[in-house]
């Protein structure tokens, strides 16, 4: 009986394993040779792109920035969109519903409408500027394009839809009747968050976390518009070096780097995770 | 997760005595607080999709290439509704090819994947699980530079030129779209009353009838789910895109992108407005036909 549903997966699995084998066995094996320009590559199998990626400095302070940035932004976004999941689950459903879907919609306008929304917000003309000179805080225009803090306000603003909708798949799943039994037992309102609401969540929380994280990991769309050319992280020097200087062998090896980085990150969050879920032993 | 999984012993952790109080829940005060805060939340995420919206209808010829782009506008006109670029519909149109290609496929193909990886029983099925996963899992700006890296070498090796056309978009988009799809469509198989089909054979029903009449039918907004998740992430997403387009003829998302970062064309606002009121159109529908619980659920936890 079970069997007949088997061979269902062979097409499925055939097309991912072309798909993902064939593409990142032909980029791996171009990050081993050096590349001449013209299209033409070395005859020899090198390090030389891996050495390169991994003694100059640039590299290594761009990598430090893009995970220092991405965790920020992981980690902020968090803060930010938690107690609006909750929110959404506790609320009269026909409201949720609603809210939720003017949430779905946003995150389904490209980036780059939103990013072109953004830099009309922070120009240095613009209203955010405007307001604080209005304010009188500042005397000049506020300079936010081209900063970090701009780029992880981009990369916050494209976080914050997607997560609200993971989170509240994730908090949908404690019963009301969990906390309300806390309560009866005396807990206070912020007792019951922080030993019921965020441990019960807490390993759906880190998965989530962790999709965000890897999405922001290769994303360099913000950063090239918000960044303004001047924060350089690693996906926006991997698409220079790819775009600007046609360099394959190097954009390769670049590539091979971030991937071995986010794949590490990953395993060992996933690990984590388990552990956490054992300690809890609940919670899927 | 069930309530029984956490012991009476725990609750009495988690609960210290204390005096009770006369008030459960939350505050009314406590309540407006928090509907404020989602207010100001949902005004955050929507204040540069309302500042385009704003920009599209300003008349201000535009000088210099930002020179227009303010908000608020200085006055209402629709002009630049009606200038927009034959090259400008013709990107549109371009994507909406390579998005239906790549719904219609991550829906087959997850289909197949969901109904293998529910009913299914062999060892090793959590590593097909994860080889299904995996494509989420590396950081989409690689998979750009390997796709693209894969299409020079077989037009170098065998003639096929797949860069900047609509197959080599496609393919490079279904690779992102499929987990999507399988993971929303796995949730409702799985969610399925395995009853139902039982009753159906019970009653004489074959099982192909079953599986056609029965399951299928059932299942449905999950296939849809998946396959709007798959449309609009090919429609939307542009790091991987980017990488597979060619010189001429560019899906919408990149077209906007290169617009933004080389020289601004003005009727970009109207055309995103419009592109952003059919896609709010297109959800609308989908979620009055299959509820928004679909939507949801295919968020990208699942699987």
């Amino acid at each position: 009986m079970a069997n007949r549903w088997n061979w269902l997966l062979a097409p499925p699995v055939v097309v991912s394993l072309l798909l993902l084998g064939v593409t990142q066995f032909v980029f791996l094996e171009k990050s081993f040779f050096l590349d001449l320009g013209l299209g033409l590559s070395g005859d020899e199998l090198t390090l030389q792109n891996y050495v390169d990626v991994l003694t100059d400095p640039l590299y290594f302070d761009s990598m430090k920035l893009t995970v220092v940035l991405a965790f920020s932004v992981v980690l902020l976004s968090l803060l930010l969109t938690y107690p609006v999941a909750y929110l959404l689950t506790r609320m009269p459903p026909r409201l949720a519903t609603f809210l939720l879907a003017a949430i779905v919609c946003s995150t389904f306008v490209s980036v780059s409408i939103k990013i072109l929304g953004m830099v009309i917000i922070f120009a240095a003309d613009g209203a955010v500027s405007g307001f604080f000179r209005w304010l009188g805080v500042i005397d000049q225009s506020l300079q936010i394009i081209g900063t970090i803090p701009g780029v992880i306000f981009g990369y916050i603003h494209l976080a914050i839809g997607f997560m609200v909708m993971m989170l509240f798949n994730v908090i949908q799943t404690i019963p009301v009747r969990l906390e309300e039994a806390a309560q009866i037992h005396g807990a206070s309102r912020w007792r019951v968050y922080w030993r019921v609401v965020v441990p019960l969540s807490l390993p759906g929380v880190l998965n989530a976390s962790l999709i965000e994280f890897n999405l922001l990991m290769g994303a360099f769309v913000t950063a090239i518009i918000l960044g303004g050319g001047k924060v350089l992280t690693f996906p926006v020097l991997i698409q220079r070096t790819l775009t600007l200087f046609n360099d394959y062998g190097m954009a390769a090896a670049m590539s091979a780097v971030l991937l071995v980085i986010v794949l590490v990150i990953n395993v060992v969050s996933v690990v984590c995770v388990s552990r956490l879920k054992l300690n809890l032993g609940t919670v899927a | 997760m069930s309530e029984s999984s956490l012991s009476t012993e725990d609750l009495r952790v988690v609960a210290a005595p204390r005096p009770l109080r006369r008030r459960r829940g939350v505050s009314r005060w406590g309540r407006n607080v928090g509907y404020c805060y989602l207010g100001l939340v949902i005004l955050f995420i929507y204040a540069p999709i309302l500042v385009v919206m704003g920009a599209s209808v300003d008349p201000g010829h535009f000088v210099s290439t930002r020179a227009f782009l303010q908000f608020p506008p200085n006055g209402f006109s629709l002009r630049w509704y009606f200038s927009i670029a034959p090259e400008l519909w013709a990107s549109l149109w371009f994507s909406l090819k390579i998005s239906a290609l790549s719904a219609f496929t991550s829906a087959v193909i997850g289909l197949m994947a969901a109904f293998g990886l529910v009913r299914g029983s062999f060892p090793g099925k959590a590593l097909v699980s994860a080889l299904f996963r995996a494509p989420l899992q590396i950081p989409f700006i690689v998979t750009g530079v390997a796709f693209l890296q894969t299409y020079y070498l077989l037009s170098a090796n065998t003639g096929l030129a797949l860069q900047g056309t609509l197959t080599g978009l496609f393919l490079g988009n279904l690779f992102v779209s499929i987990p999507y799809a399988i993971g929303s469509i796995s949730v409702s198989l799985a969610r399925l009353n395995p009853r139902l089909e039982e009753a159906a054979l019970t009653l004489g029903a074959s099982p192909w009838r079953a599986l056609w009449r029965v399951v299928l039918p059932l299942i449905m907004p999950g296939l849809y789910g998946g396959a709007l998740f798959a449309f609009l992430i090919t429609f939307t997403e542009v790091t991987i895109s980017v990488f597979l387009s060619g010189a001429n003829l560019l899906p919408f998302s990149v077209y906007v992108f290169t617009s933004v970062t080389t020289d601004m064309e003005p009727t970009i606002p109207a055309m995103s407005t419009i592109v952003f009121i059919g896609s709010l159109l297109l959800v609308y529908g989908v979620q009055r036909v299959l509820g928004m619980e679909t939507l949801l659920r295919s968020g990208g936890t699942s699987s």
